[in-house]
């Protein structure tokens, strides 16, 4: 990977960055390549950040790094894959050991494992496809959600061997369902766009479900765009298998307790919209929770009001991008590393980063 | 099995005791020396048989006892024998009179620990501090696991420092023949607590471990040292660390909820308050230990809103929380967490109200094997201890009627969302593999 330092001017630089590197103008320019996916991203952009470093001991280049990782996290909205790459390539450089005679031939060490590693997980989403391939049934109905480059490649892979026709869930607020469905037919594959309200409806006809993954957590679970988590207990209900695509690199070390836990949540997710001039107030029940105002208080007028009108921003605004799938309504995960069950997935990152794999 | 394998006491009676060194000798004296020895015993006996038989008063005469005690042999080990049985048989008249009779036990629970009356009885040579320690087992003053591991440990590091290797024995070889009887009491005391076994398996294998021309003053440091960094890293960070990262589970205006009391999640608690989170606790309680009012006690002192209710309100409660938090008295490679009775209970409700368990646990209470329920393995709380902290009404066994009182229960894998250890979240199916990252071997 070619490196270009790039300088804007008009970006204030965190103070421990040092001032040559600006490290989120590299992990935005990575992330211009289609087949590159945010963890990839963040482990090359922490890579630049390495050879653009002037760190002498290992202290401070882990210092830089960590500061880099805080960096790129702060100025996304979506932290939660970027997160995976950075926390992979950090523990990379903290817990194995490397054995370079000079602190320079080990920065190069590092940039060089980097890129190759970042090289050989580009591999990985036909080592997936291949596998999954083996799941599908001539003559599958599949059902997918939104866009996933692996979920694609599978698809296509599967459509060269096999008949298969997929419905695609169009994927509110981004509509990237509408993406998949283009790319699909454009390749010969029977494809229909379903509303996201109709998955219950269209799950019958469906003989498994197949997304792709923002991330996989430690309890085994699934961070995907914001609709994965429903589908898949409609999917359990229905008793149809619910898979899930993930390369290894985005296994995260993550541990939510509810969708509430993820760290991409914050207040103003699923906020009540607040009427301005209201005279009622709410009695705070318990002293650290604050309620927002029940939607049945705005008065008629303010409802009838044109100034309430709500938007389709305001609408994706005040949702989540990305929803919790808990372990149990999953039924394999697919990856580099093979086929796991939920369990699996969480064994596999417990014994990855305590430091024995 | 984490119970590690218990020597008989029989054979290390007192390397310093009155005994052995006679037994040896007795090949190597002469025909008159033998002859004298005979004789010698032949009075002691006839001595013995002389008292009984006489008056009452000669038998409480005491200057007699501490004679024989120090020259006859078998007469001084008869009476060895005797004074503790004595205490024994006091300490069930003591029971006996408080308006008790020792609970007999139900047939199907005899495989249960069961209560032990109070002054149990010595056997070979223990040492002081260890008896002190099982008296306080047996009375609860020291109940949980990670405080009865820890008293365990500091004891064996005296027994330990006061411990000379015998001749012709390397000390790596016998110290642990010493120790087994030590451990005998303890659990005698009261059945011994995954913890322990956890600590003294590791231990026993510092021990084996010890280089045999190692100076035996040297190989007691090591091994002091070992101990201390066992409570230091497997229990006291590892503490720290579960603190930590379970106070990031507690976000503002959480309502958590726990059962009974377990020092881990107390130090959770205490530690997000401190953190400045703004949360409110519900304890849940039960008797018969009511272990629930120290930690209601410790959370309102240090300022944090709390509700305190008994078992029977939980699905009312259940409504409220946001999370439950729980300790553990172990872990099987399944999974299944045994803890304190009721926990199962609250565990079971809470999966029901989609409200996620979190369970709180030191990897070094984690047991390698596999439980399926609470009756496989588990004590009974004597009832000198349930009438203590328990309501004094309580209904007294007659005939016909039995108390029983499990002190643990086991939670199935399924009632349990996460699993906080200091090596992070773990979902409850991954136990299994983190021993084994942890670079244990057994």
């Amino acid at each position: 990977m070619e490196t270009v330092t790039i300088r804007p001017p008009n970006v204030p630089l965190r103070d421990t960055i040092s001032s040559k590197f600006d490290i989120y103008a590299a992990y935005q320019r990575i992330l211009k390549n289609e087949e590159i996916s945010t963890p990839l991203a963040a482990i090359l952009a922490l890579t630049e950040l390495i050879e653009n470093s002037d760190a002498g001991t290992m202290f401070e280049l882990v210092k830089a790094l960590n500061d880099g990782a805080a960096e790129l996290r702060g100025r996304t909205t979506n932290p939660i894959s970027l997160n995976a790459g950075c926390e992979l390539f950090i523990a990379f450089v903290t817990l194995s050991t490397h054995n370079s005679t000079t602190f320079s031939s080990l920065k190069q060490e590092l940039v060089r494992q980097g890129q190759n590693y970042a090289a050989e997980a580009l591999t990985y989403r036909k080592k997936i496809a291949e596998l999954a391939v083996g799941f599908i049934k001539d003559g599958s109905v599949i059902l997918t959600h939104s866009y996933s480059r692996v979920v694609m490649q599978t698809l296509l892979l599967a459509h060269e061997r096999k008949r298969i026709s997929v419905f695609v869930t169009e994927a509110r607020p981004r509509g990237l369902g509408i993406k998949t469905a283009e790319a699909l037919t454009a390749a010969g594959v029977p494809s229909t766009v379903i509303l996201d309200s109709a998955v219950a409806y269209v799950m019958e006809k469906v003989d498994f479900v197949l997304v792709g993954s923002e991330a996989v957590v430690e309890s085994g679970g699934l961070i995907n765009a914001v609709g994965s988590s429903q589908i898949a207990i409609i999917a359990r209900a229905a008793n149809k298998p619910f898979y899930a695509l993930a390369e290894s690199c985005k296994f995260h070390r993550l541990f939510p307790l509810s969708q509430y836990d993820l760290p991409t949540h914050n207040s103003n997710i699923l906020s009540f919209s607040r009427p301005s001039q209201s005279k009622l107030s709410m009695p705070v029940t318990t002293p650290a929770v604050e309620f927002p105002k029940p939607i049945k208080e705005l008065t008629d007028n303010e409802l009838l009001n044109g100034s309430h009108k709500i938007t389709q921003e305001q609408i994706s605004k005040n949702n989540p991008d990305v929803d919790y799938t808990r372990p149990d309504l999953i039924s394999l995960v697919f990856s580099d590393v093979g086929s796991l069950t939920p369990e699996g997935v969480s064994q596999y990152l417990v014994g990855m980063f305590s430091g024995s794999e | 099995m984490p119970v590690p394998t218990i020597a008989d006491p029989g054979p290390s009676v007192a390397p310093g005791g009155s005994k052995p060194p006679a037994q040896p000798s007795q090949k190597s004296m002469t025909k008159a020396e033998r002859r004298e020895l005979q004789e010698k015993q032949r009075a002691a006996k006839l001595a013995q048989k002389q008292q009984p038989a006489g008056s009452m008063a000669p038998k409480n005469k005491p200057p007699t006892t501490p004679k024989k005690a120090a020259f006859g042999e078998t007469g001084g080990v008869k009476h060895h024998g005797l004074v503790p049985k004595d205490v024994h048989a006091n300490a069930v008249a003591d029971d006996k009179t408080s308006g008790k009779p020792i609970s007999r036990g139900l047939q199907i629970f005899s495989h249960f620990g069961l209560p032990k009356p109070i002054g149990h009885t010595v056997k070979g040579d223990i040492h002081p501090e260890i008896i002190r320690l099982g008296l306080l087992f047996s009375e609860f003053k020291i109940c949980g696991a990670n405080a009865r591991a820890i008293a365990t440990l500091t004891t064996f590091k005296k027994v330990i420092h006061e411990y000379t290797t015998p001749a012709h024995n390397t000390l790596s070889r016998h110290l642990m023949t010493h120790l087994s009887p030590q451990i005998t009491h303890l659990v005698s005391a009261r059945p011994m607590s995954v913890t322990m076994g956890n600590a003294i398996r590791q231990l026993k294998l510092d021990i084996s471990a010890v280089d045999i021309d190692m100076v035996e003053a040297d190989a007691k440091t090591h091994l002091n040292h070992q101990i201390d960094n066992y409570i230091r890293d497997r229990i006291i960070l590892a503490g720290e660390v579960i603190t930590g990262l379970a106070g990031k589970k507690i976000k503002d205006g959480d309502v958590i909820l726990t059962y009974a009391r377990s020092s881990i999640v107390e130090k959770v608690l205490l530690h997000a308050r401190e953190m400045g989170k703004r949360f409110s606790v519900i304890v849940v309680d039960s008797p018969p230990l009511l272990e629930g009012k120290i930690l209601l006690k410790n959370l309102t002192s240090a300022g944090i809103p709390c509700t305190y209710a008994l078992l029977p309100a939980i699905s009312s409660l259940l409504t409220e929380a946001s999370t439950v938090f729980i300790g553990a008295h172990s872990i099987f490679s399944n999974g299944a967490v045994y803890s304190r009775a009721g926990t199962a209970l609250v565990a079971m409700m809470a999966k029901g109200h989609g409200v996620a368990v979190v369970v709180c646990c030191e990897t070094y209470k984690f047991s390698e094997g596999v439980m399926v329920d609470g009756f496989g393995k588990n004590e009974l709380a004597p009832s000198r201890v349930t009438r203590s902290t328990g309501d004094a009404k309580a209904v007294s066994p007659a005939l016909n009627l039995e108390t029983l009182n499990p002190l643990y229960d086991l939670t199935p894998p399924t009632f349990i969302t996460a699993v906080v250890t200091e090596v992070g979240l773990i979902p409850p199916s991954s136990v299994s593999s983190i021993p084994l990252a942890l670079g244990r071997t057994l």
